[in-house]
């Protein structure tokens, strides 16, 4: 198992990793101050169009989807049952349309109403959420780790940290592998998990964690042993194999986001561009 | 010789301890030279190679006497860092000492750490690389390599620091024979072409009295012998007392000295053996080939308990793991199955055990599909003990530990009561019941999980290189309970890679390669089909190749296996 998912190289995987954080922060920040479903749905359209152009694995994409379709859906529901003040609010009107009703005889549920304008709301957090979460391994499966981590280093991040975050993308398969191991060897012990309870099977998978914390713990101090050993002081004064220098395509990304960006800002407060009734109810 | 490091009169005692682990060592290293570290599991090697690099007592702490000098520099006086240019280290586990996620940036890293110039970085890497004969795999994610291959990767990037002293400890006990052989053969040209001290800790036995120039032996902390491999392994039996274990060649020839006959100096390699054969000869009698019994043969007309058709697995991926394999293993047998890394031997026990799945053909067990079969039936007719014991325990005492299972198989609380106590008995274990396991020693945690095992009564167990890391006292106690359960009438299959520990446990041994049974035959008459054994680089024992040659030289055949055999063919002259 390997991080960095995308082999080929393309523009995106070209760029440097900073040209890269500032575009997630943009995108990031647009997708939390937008209202607009509309906007949103293009924005995360945006998104995923250039994660596959960027060569982010489909089956990525679609695992991705299906883990937050019930998710989603709970949201979709709560949103246009219950979310009703807020989107009176957004919409400027006293009264929601409704596209569906339980009979008042119904206990508990009786005379509950969905309406349009909460369910356009939940769409509007759906693609919200779903550009966030897009846009992290956008910047993350197309780079490099060692550019990753040199880009940071040179975003004044201090060393310590970006050798943390570099050295959990090493290790974290590996204790993926030894969890799948510990299972393994207790499923031989005779356990049988498919004929278990659901408690019964979270205590059994709970006592997973007793062999390997212990291991971990053994491993971590080997490591540091190791690093001791190779002179690794944390100082961020040391001298770094690859190079990250900004290309005049990082510096034209990075100014074309930042400008469309504070165009975007401008237009949501001046214009209502974004706004939760932008081409809808204007 | 000049003198690249020196011990004098070096105590150390571990913080929040009183046992001393060093014990007033004083030794110089020479530069260039070889010198191995030989001692049993706690005897205080990895604690020296510690020290050797100023980690101890610099980064543990704990009371520190005596003297290190290394290239001059004394240990306590210069930090670890600045050491780093002058020792460089490489230590037993491939998983957790490689930090970074490409090779250039593994050798980078050290280098990097001490402000050396990005340039000179470039200019070092291909260099280290083609040292360790990794050229070309500079972009490649380590994760990606084999045992050997990242084995050899950390020593590149201990190189890539141009140390005066290489320390190994224990760099081949987690591979593989070919990794092993990679691991050797790249130290010796490292030793030979840049004239690096070498010092490495091993129990390696054979390969170490092969490749070091001097020995030192360790006990208990203390510095007990040093000398040429030829005055420390021809020490048999003060070796036996103090746990290690000789050459093969050299304990062979020991019990002919001890029969009275005259053969020193005991050779303590193969090829100084072999020229010992003809002066052996002319000094003692030879006595004819003992006649071997076959394996009890009693079972094999039976139905088989364990049977294997036709059996073919493909991975994901698209790796034919197993190709077209049948075999048959009967009640009361003892096997051995031996190969390589990706020979196939993980994937065909994953499919005794029913973790995978054949893509062709089944897997029987007392005439039922495996694929019918749910886990826990399973595990009540066949046990299995993990490589690390340890990823099979979880429980706060050795007692629930043994019981723990019982009950979901639907036993009922007198019963599972029965059980434990048998195999807690049965293990020896009865007197540890209320000790948490993770308390015992690591050969007596083996025993909890077998003891676990044993109480579902299962018919067949399976021991999955059991003594790999362990030294030779850990890995004879684990193959005794083997033993001891072949004896109770189980039918016992051993997965490993030490071929000269097997000669008196098995009778059946299974060569694996690429997916297919390369040799099915009984124990003595696989050892010696070592043609078969080096083609999927399997070194058979020294007391097998020693036998052979006796065979040619006298044109009998002497199908021998272990070095008693051997020295029982001679006796004195009248």
């Amino acid at each position: 198992m390997k991080f960095q998912t995308v082999q080929y190289d393309s523009l995106v995987t070209r760029l440097d990793f900073r040209s890269k954080l500032v575009i997630i922060l943009s995108i990031t920040i647009l997708a939390f101050v937008w209202e607009s479903p509309i906007a949103e749905g293009i924005l995360m359209l945006a998104v995923i169009l250039s994660s596959i152009l960027a060569g982010v694995r489909l089956n990525y994409l679609g695992t991705l989807f299906k883990l937050m379709i019930p998710f989603y859906v709970f949201l979709i529901l709560s949103m246009g049952f219950f979310n009703v003040e807020q989107v009176k609010l957004l919409a400027h009107k006293s009264e929601l349309t409704t596209i569906f009703s339980f009979p008042q005889v119904w206990w508990l549920i009786g005379g509950a109403k969905m309406s349009l304008e909460g369910i356009l709301y939940g769409l509007n957090i759906v693609f919200k959420t779903l550009t966030m979460t897009l846009v992290v391994p956008l910047a993350i499966f197309t780079t490099d780790v060692n550019q990753m981590t040199v880009g940071m280093v040179r975003a004044k991040i201090p060393y310590k940290v970006v050798f943390i975050f570099s050295s959990t993308l090493r290790f974290v398969p590996l204790l993926l592998e030894e969890v799948q191991l510990i299972i393994e060897s207790q499923c031989l012990r005779g356990l049988d998990f498919e004929k278990m309870n659901g408690l019964k099977k979270a205590q059994v998978y709970a006592k997973v964690a007793v062999p390997l914390i212990l291991n971990s713990l053994a491993k971590s101090q080997k490591l540091e042993v190791v690093l001791q050993s190779k002179a690794f002081s944390g100082s961020s004064n040391r001298t770094y194999l690859h190079e990250s220098d900004l290309a005049i395509s990082d510096y034209v990304l990075m100014i074309a986001s930042v400008i469309l960006f504070v165009v975007a800002i401008a237009l949501y407060f001046s214009f209502g561009i974004g706004k939760f009734g932008w081409l809808i109810y204007q | 010789m000049e003198a690249i490091a020196v011990l004098d009169k070096v105590s150390y005692i571990y913080p929040n301890s009183k046992e001393a682990v060093l014990k007033d060592i004083s030794l110089t290293i020479d530069k260039g030279e070889f010198l191995g570290i030989i001692g049993a599991t706690g005897a205080g090697k990895t604690t020296l190679c510690l020290a050797l690099t100023g980690i101890v007592p610099q980064f543990y702490g704990g009371r520190f006497f005596g003297e290190i000098a290394i290239a001059g520099l004394d240990s306590l006086d210069y930090p670890v860092s600045e050491l780093a240019r002058h020792v460089g280290i490489v230590f037993e586990d491939p998983e957790v000492q490689i930090t970074a996620t490409s090779v250039e940036n593994e050798i980078a890293f050290a280098l990097e750490n001490l402000c050396i110039p990005r340039e000179e970085i470039l200019r070092r890497i291909p260099i280290v690389l083609k040292s360790v004969r990794l050229e070309g795999f500079e972009k490649k994610n380590p994760q990606e390599l084999s045992g050997g291959q990242k084995q050899r990767l950390a020593i590149a990037a201990a190189l890539a620091l141009q140390p005066d002293i290489l320390i190994l400890d224990e760099p081949t006990s987690q591979l593989d024979p070919i990794g092993a052989q990679e691991v050797f053969a790249t130290v010796r040209a490292l030793k030979e072409e840049l004239g690096v001290a070498i010092v490495m800790t091993s129990h390696a036995a054979e390969e170490m009295a092969g490749f070091c120039d001097r020995i030192a032996l360790l006990s208990d902390g203390k510095l007990l012998a040093l000398g040429t491999p030829e005055e420390i392994y021809a020490q048999v039996d003060l070796l036996k007392q103090k746990q290690i274990r000789s050459p093969e060649v050299a304990q062979a020839f020991n019990y002919i000295q001890q029969k009275g006959i005259d053969v020193s100096p005991i050779p303590v390699t193969l090829e100084s053996a072999i020229q010992s054969l003809e002066p052996l000869r002319s000094q003692a009698q030879l006595l004819a080939p003992p006649d071997f019994l076959l394996p009890n043969s009693n079972n094999l007309n039976k139905p088989p308990i364990l049977s294997v058709k036709n059996l073919q697995h493909t991975y994901d991926d698209g790796t034919e793991a197993i190709t077209d394999l049948s075999l048959d293993i009967h009640e009361g047998e003892y096997i051995l199955i031996v190969g390589q890394n990706g020979a196939g031997k993980s994937t065909l026990v994953k499919h005794f055990l029913n973790l995978l799945k054949p893509t062709r053909g089944k897997v029987l067990v007392r005439d039922r599909d495996t694929r019918e079969l749910s886990v826990s039936e399973l595990a009540q007719s066949i046990g299995y003990l993990a490589q690390n014991p340890d990823n099979q325990i979880f429980n706060t005492s050795v007692e629930k530990e043994v019981s723990f299972a019982l009950p979901f198989l639907g036993y009922k609380s007198e019963v599972v009561k029965q059980e434990t106590k048998r195999s807690l008995k049965a293990m020896q274990l009865w007197e540890h019941r209320h000790a948490h396991p993770l308390s015992l020693p690591k050969g007596e945690r083996g025993r909890i999980v077998i003891a676990a095992l044993l109480a579902m009564n299962p018919d067949i167990i399976i021991f999955d290189e059991p003594t790999t890391g362990q030294d030779y006292q850990g890995s004879t106690s684990i193959l005794e309970v083997s033993r001891q359960l072949h004896q109770m009438g189980k039918t016992v299959i051993v997965i490993t890679h030490h071929l000269y520990l097997m000669s008196d446990y098995a009778d059946r041994a299974i060569v694996m390669g690429k997916g297919t049974i390369l040799l099915d035959a009984p124990l003595r008459q696989a050892f010696h089909q070592t043609d078969v054994l080096e083609s999927t680089y399997l070194t058979p024992p020294q007391s097998v190749v020693l036998s052979q040659k006796l065979s040619q030289i006298c044109d009998r055949q002497y199908p021998l296996v272990t070095p008693e055999e051997f020295a029982n063919c001679f006796t004195r002259k009248n």
